[in-house]
């Protein structure tokens, strides 16, 4: 059986999981969705559409989606589901198995890929009837779930590395903490150029933000090719990279 | 005489803090014959686990080989693990599927399409007992349940060598002999059994050939009627001696200081 069969198969035990423990999913669509109530309800008289040429004509609430989209991915529970597997035996029973040590990693990311597609297609339908509508039209659509769910899947990935490192779902919490700041150091509230300096400067040196500026672009804006194809190459990069080091974690694993 | 697992010279170190290793295990020796049910049996920490998990490919060896059913497991370690089924401490299932379905995923990972994993997973289920359980979650089983779906899931390829790990710790009695119930009628169908427990009577009730290690080392092996006479010729007892008895000469522990790590049973 080839790998991604067999990450096929782990992949919908994972989703199996998920259906049977809905209310891990709640905080994953509610934290996004009250944060992007509260950002617009704090900010949106600030800019107002008619006014504010970032938005390009549309609500602020349609500037504000794509970090509501960041946050929900960076909710991933693939990490956490692992260490369960991993203090329960359950990993080991897998690692005894003759399929690939890769399927064993990207089982779990396959899932999350589905529940990122699924939950970005939730907040998006949520956030309609606040004024947001996808201005690339049906492919922009496509990219921006696909855009949203990949980072959904790199993140996991990264914190599937934390899991197997540590073994601990109180390390693997925490580890998750060291990424949030990266939501943050970003052009949250209003494009880049509008940043103070500093702030500039460090929102270019953090990978995020061509993800979000990409996102946004799909919702603001006719497909600008340049800014989404900043925003693939950013979470392709990472995820060779997240994949490289979960495969070289689990074959080194003891 | 055609052997199932062969170890030669075994070691495992472990790099401890401070920079100083430590040898879990330290040059162990194994032979077991196919079709033989051998027990390993040790104190807790003497490396029984580390032992069984550097055998099932599951942690790296530092030196020396081992083979299983003829494969050496540190060179071909998928090769290893068709040949081998593996049963370890800690029931390692899925609490949240049901027992079905974690069988046919198992036999699913084993290279079996859907339709043989559904009936393999079926012929499992009836062999330890648990049809009426199927379609429940694993989590709402009791221990001796667990255990037997652990067991039957490391069957699904019906492996040439099954390793135990303490397979009946933890278990009241009815479930221990209902698992040694099922560990024989798996040996009799020719799988090799290498088990290893605490319970010296389940050693003496199941295994053909038994080694006892200590402190990383094998310190006595044979049958347990052959380590029964030794230890009465060498300690001129006018009675045969029990497994304990012997186990307690080996590991140079006084009665006091192995009942919190042996415990003998009877079931």
């Amino acid at each position: 059986m080839s790998m991604p069969a067999q990450a096929w198969i782990l992949g919908n035990r994972a989703l199996r999981e998920a259906t049977r423990t809905p209310d891990s999913s709640i905080p994953t669509l509610f934290i996004p969705l009250f944060f992007l109530i509260v950002n617009v309800g704090q900010a949106a008289d600030v800019f107002p559409s008619d006014a504010t040429p970032f938005l390009f004509g549309q609500s602020y609430a349609a500037f504000q989606l794509p970090s509501s989209l960041l946050l929900a991915a960076s909710f991933g529970s693939a990490a956490l589901y692992l260490v369960e597997d991993i203090e329960g035996g359950y990993f080991d029973k897998l690692r005894a198995t003759p399929i690939s040590r890769t399927a064993i990693v990207m089982g779990r990311l396959t899932a999350e890929a589905a529940k990122g597609v699924l939950i970005t297609i939730i907040l998006v339908l949520i956030s309609l009837p606040f004024g947001v509508h996808i201005e690339s039209g049906l492919l922009g659509w496509v990219l921006l779930i696909v855009l949203a769910a990949s980072w959904g899947v790199v993140f996991s990935a990264f914190m599937q590395i934390l899991a197997l490192k540590t073994r601990s779902a109180a390390a693997t919490n925490s580890g998750s903490l060291i990424f949030f700041p990266l939501l943050f150091l970003t052009p949250n509230f209003v494009p880049r150029e509008l940043l103070t300096r500093p702030m500039e400067i460090a929102a270019s040196f953090n990978p995020v933000t061509y993800i979000m500026e990409g996102l946004r672009s799909l919702v603001l804006q006719d497909i600008q090719w340049g800014t989404v194809g900043k925003g693939f190459a950013v979470v392709a990069v990472a995820g060779v990279l997240a994949v490289f080091l979960n495969v070289r974690t689990i074959r080194n694993y003891d | 005489m055609t052997l199932a697992i062969e170890a030669h010279q075994l070691v495992k170190r472990y790099s401890g803090r401070g920079g100083s290793d430590v040898e879990a295990v330290r040059g162990v020796d194994l032979e077991v014959a196919e079709g033989e049910v051998f027990g390993f049996l040790g104190p807790n920490g003497a490396g029984k686990s580390t032992t069984v998990r550097m055998l099932t490919t599951l942690m790296s060896i530092t030196s020396g080989t081992a083979r299983v059913a003829g494969v050496d497991v540190a060179a071909e370690p998928d090769r290893a693990r068709k040949q081998i089924g593996v049963a370890l401490q800690e029931a390692g299932l899925d609490p949240r599927q049901t027992g079905r379905e974690l069988l046919i995923l198992q036999c699913r990972l084993f290279g079996q399409s859907k339709g043989a994993a559904v009936a393999r997973s079926s012929e499992l289920l009836a062999l330890v007992d648990l049809e009426d359980a199927a379609d429940r979650r694993v989590k709402t089983y009791s221990g001796g349940m667990k255990r037997r779906l652990d067991l039957a899931s490391a069957l699904v390829h019906e492996p040439s060598v099954l390793f135990l790990d303490e397979p009946t710790t933890g278990l009241d009695p009815a479930s221990r002999l209902s698992v040694w119930e099922e560990m024989r009628r798996i040996n009799g169908r020719g799988t090799t059994v290498f088990l290893t427990t605490q319970y010296l009577e389940e050693a003496d009730q199941l295994c053909n050939r038994l080694a006892i290690i200590d402190e990383g080392r094998i310190v006595r092996e044979g049958t347990p009627a052959e380590l029964k006479a030794e230890l009465r010729r060498r300690k001129k007892l006018k009675r045969n001696p029990t497994l304990d008895e012997v186990f307690l000469d080996a590991t140079g522990r006084s009665r006091e200081r192995a009942a919190g790590e042996v415990q003998e049973v009877s079931a």
